[in-house]
């Protein structure tokens, strides 16, 4: 679902990702962890074009994002052929990013109101029935400010999910949040993952990667430097730093 | 020499006239700085430098420069290019071109104020630039634009008294030519300070007002958009 192809992104002189290739296949959920600077948001970034490549190839679903295929040359999609590609590509942001003038369930539809001119009575069924189902069902009217960090991004993966994307992808989701608002985040992800989505996570929390991924990638200064099975690589890592990454975070 | 208000009462009728020159010069040349501001703010804000710079500079310009000195300038300089200009277009043309100025950077502060992220989740979802920028941008930036939107247009109305010195019949140059006849300036000038500080204050209270309206979080739903967003209907029976 998801294919990188040696991505190189450099930001003046520094190498934020410095040839990454990787496959995610469909219904795979794939956690990316490493510490910080190791360039996982950035190459999430990229899937979705929120930063451009600066060599490299990123395809979603066999098309390649953010340029247009064919006669060798690069050359760039469209503003509307990007948002089209990035309707199919959920995102969900570290800081959440709800917007403010918005109550819950507007916050949610506005997607599917905007993007996919969705009548807004259908629009609210369905959101209704997302925000519902990730616990929020009275909080429809609330407005962000008045959530609570762990109610804030169940809005934003709502939001992201009603899209019906055909990948999501998480930044660092629980990284903003309270310790004990982490539980109910993690909860949901757990259930989306259940239902066969294709993830991306980059994350900090071991405990979810191990009990809901299918691989672990291990990137260091904007390399891949390990990738496996949770079990494998947290048990028996192969690389020294690897090994040295992982004493600082498993307890 | 005692007050003597009965002049006021004699000359209200001109004086009034008058404030409605005063009101019709601040309103257009508002409209036209607001329309051109908003082209100016976008200019400041593009990632082409030859829209950028000239943009930059004319709002230092005129910002670093005062506006008795755009009137003269406009006024006296037009002969000089061939153009006749009469004191009215003047005035509109030096006024119009400083409002654009001032709100210009009112207007680029407000966008710019905006969170990134929120454009970003906003792209993320598929909307394209436009649509953020109409969805998300403006109806955020407009809350943050009007206070000193309006504080800017109050200042304007002062300075419209600015174009009595290029003759310019509004009403401060009125009130000086009643006072120069009838040698009442204080209860004359008493009287076209009335009359700003009416002006002012009803631009006051609609300043107010927009701050209401556009205050979301502590004003509630319309019934109408709950209706629309089915709030009130009972949730459909789903599995927890």
């Amino acid at each position: 679902m998801i294919e990188i192809e040696d991505l190189h992104k450099h930001f003046g002189r520094v190498r934020a990702l410095d040839g990454v290739s990787l496959t995610v296949g469909k219904g795979d959920v794939v956690c990316l962890i490493g510490p910080s600077g190791s360039g996982k948001s950035t190459l999430l970034r990229c899937v979705n074009f929120l930063e451009e490549p600066t060599a490299g190839v990123v395809r979603v679903d066999g098309r390649r994002v953010g340029y247009r295929e064919g006669d060798g040359r690069r050359r760039h999609m469209s503003g509307r052929e990007l948002a089209r590609m990035r309707a199919e590509i959920g995102m969900v942001f570290q800081l959440f990013y709800l917007w403010p003038h918005r109550i819950a369930l507007e916050n949610v539809i506005e997607g599917l109101v905007t993007v996919k001119r969705m009548p807004v009575a259908e629009a609210a069924e369905r959101g209704r029935a997302l925000l519902a189902k990730v616990g929020l069902a009275d909080k429809l009217e609330a407005y962000p400010e008045h959530l609570s960090g762990g109610q804030r991004q169940r809005v934003a993966i709502a939001r992201a999910l009603v899209m019906e994307p055909k990948v999501m992808l998480f930044d660092e989701p629980t990284s903003a949040l309270d310790p004990e608002l982490v539980g109910e985040v993690l909860a949901v992800m757990e259930r989306v993952a259940s239902e066969g989505m294709t993830m991306l996570v980059a994350t900090h929390e071991m405990g979810f990667a191990k009990k809901v991924a299918h691989r672990v990638v291990f990137m260091d200064q904007g390399k891949i430097v390990e990738v496996g099975p949770p079990e494998a690589l947290f048990a028996r890592p192969q690389h020294d730093r690897t090994r040295r990454f992982l004493d600082k975070i498993l307890v | 020499m005692a007050l003597d208000f009965s002049v006021v009462w004699k000359y209200l009728p001109i004086l009034l006239q008058a404030a409605v020159m005063t009101v019709v010069l601040t309103a257009i040349s508002q409209t036209i700085g607001t329309v051109c501001a908003f082209f100016l703010a976008l200019a400041r804000m593009s990632r082409r430098p030859w829209l950028r710079w000239p943009a930059g500079v004319y709002v230092w310009i005129v910002r670093g420069t005062p506006l008795l000195l755009h009137l003269f300038f406009v006024y006296y300089a037009a002969p000089a290019v061939g153009i006749t200009l009469d004191a009215f277009p003047a005035a509109i043309i030096a006024m119009s071109a400083s409002s654009a100025a001032y709100n210009a950077e009112i207007i680029r502060a407000g966008l710019e104020a905006v969170h990134r992220g929120q454009v970003e989740a906003a792209l993320s979802v598929g909307m394209t630039y436009a649509q953020v920028v109409r969805r998300i941008v403006v109806p955020q930036a407009i809350r943050i634009i009007v206070p000193s939107y309006m504080g800017n247009a109050i200042s304007h109305t002062k300075n419209s008294s600015l174009a009595s010195v290029i003759t310019v019949q509004e009403l401060m140059l009125t009130a000086q030519m009643i006072y120069s006849s009838t040698y009442r300036a204080v209860e004359i000038l008493t009287a076209a300070g009335a009359i700003y500080l009416v002006l002012t204050t009803c631009l006051t209270w609609l300043q107010f007002y927009l701050e209401q309206v556009t205050t979301y979080e502590a004003r509630g739903l319309s019934a109408r958009r709950r209706r629309r967003l089915l709030l009130d209907a009972p949730l459909p029976g789903l599995a927890a």
